[in-house]
């Protein structure tokens, strides 16, 4: 049986350190950075193959994943919000869904960690949306979008403005605990049985584990989409 | 704030993860989202050309059914007009042909009637001729005196006359 920090230490084969510095943006976690250096290689590998060749009578294997994906999305953002503001915002709500779901599968792979494991990584998507949806927003309603900070009436104003700064904060941190309690439990059931353990069935657990992480996954990833519609469904919506 | 920043472990990586976000948006953008959304609106398109073409030809194949409906209708009313044509036609014959077998057999039995009356009158003739000449001969034998043949004829004719007109 081995601590967390020793198994940590054991998965680290391809010698991350665990900061660096570099010029213009100070301290980086460079694992987080090549591993969604990765994810990004592999989502556009994923998104090439799949649309090389589209047809429209005999769709392929992975078109049809593609396609069914963003069916399913565009119907979601359809039943949040009309079609002319829902179409400009469909390759947004792809490419979050698309990201996060790489993200947080990746990390399933030996020694390989989810970009979504680091609360920089979920803070930043989270800020991402936060700002999309103020700006879509004012580009919707105009100044009157401010109004609804202080309705029904100007004492709301403080929680309004918590309740506005506390989406971010959940959507980031709930993505972020999520995918990294499933990376957490990963080490600790590894740590947790030895290779001998192993022979005589230890792995059970760990398998069960990744293959709930792998439902996890897919849950958070839609979770934090839907909410990304909600939003901006809510703030672009004529009226309240 | 900073310590919470800190023990949280926000730090640069977080700028680059939205650059890294914002790259992969732009790639999608330009890669893999026009041909999903063209392929779907082709989809869309040949899905709404199909139902539509089906609709037409239900439509057709309905106009087809009535005219071939209508044609069996008119088919079946000519042929029982010429049914009924050639059932007066034949009646019309048949009735024509009896009538001209009656009128056959009335002439027929007209031509026979005369033919007796004929052989009648021309036996009476013979018969009244025989009656003549035999009471000319026992009128001879009796009387024993002669007289001319002519005399005797016109005698016996008379006699015969005043007889009347006796049928045989």
């Amino acid at each position: 049986m081995k601590s967390i920090h020793e198994v940590e230490q054991t998965l680290n084969v391809w010698g991350f350190q665990p900061q660096i510095t570099v010029p213009l943006l100070g301290e980086v976690q460079p694992k987080v950075i090549v591993m969604t250096w990765i994810v990004l290689i592999l989502i556009a590998l994923f998104t090439v193959a799949a649309t090389r060749s589209m047809k429209v009578d005999r769709p392929g294997k992975l078109q049809l994943m593609v396609e069914e994906m963003f069916l399913f999305l565009r119907g979601l953002v359809y039943e949040n919000m009309d079609y002319k503001k829902g179409a400009g915002l469909m390759c947004l709500i792809f490419t979050l869904f698309l990201f996060l779901l790489f993200c947080n599968l990746w990390g399933l792979v030996p020694t390989m960690m989810s970009p979504t494991a680091s609360v920089n990584t979920t803070l930043g998507m989270a800020l991402t949306v936060f700002f999309l949806v103020q700006v879509l927003g004012f580009r919707y309603k105009g100044i009157g979008f401010l109004k609804h900070f202080i309705q029904p009436s100007v004492f709301f104003l403080p929680i309004v403005i918590i309740e506005e700064l506390s989406k971010p904060i959940t959507l980031s941190l709930r993505l972020y605990g999520n995918i990294f309690a499933g990376e957490v439990l990963i080490a600790v059931l590894l740590g947790l049985f030895g290779l001998t353990a192993d022979l005589l069935g230890g792995f059970v657990a760990s398998v069960i584990w990744l293959a709930f992480s792998i439902f996890v996954g897919f849950v958070q990833a839609f979770i934090f989409t839907m909410l990304t519609i909600a939003y901006i469904g809510a703030a672009t919506a004529q009226d309240h | 704030m900073e310590d919470v920043i800190k023990s949280l472990g926000i730090n640069g990586t977080l700028v680059a993860q939205i650059f890294h976000f914002i790259i992969l948006l732009i790639f999608l953008r330009v890669v893999a989202f026009p041909p999903i959304v063209k392929v779907l609106e082709q989809r869309q398109t040949a899905i709404a050309n199909n139902v539509a073409a089906a609709e037409e030809e239900r439509k057709q194949a309905e106009a087809l059914r009535q005219s071939y409906l209508a044609d069996m209708q008119k088919a079946k009313e000519e042929a029982q007009a010429i049914i009924q044509q050639a059932t007066k036609a034949g009646e019309a014959q048949a009735q024509q042909i009896l009538e001209a077998a009656r009128a056959e057999a009335n002439r027929v039995k007209e031509t026979a009637l005369k033919e007796i009356e004929r052989e009648k009158e021309k036996a009476v003739a013979e018969l009244r001729d025989q009656v003549i000449t035999l009471s000319v001969l026992v009128a001879d034998k009796i009387i024993g005196k002669q007289i001319t043949q002519d005399l005797q004829h016109g005698l016996v004719e008379e006699f015969i006359k005043e007889a009347g007109d006796l049928p045989c």
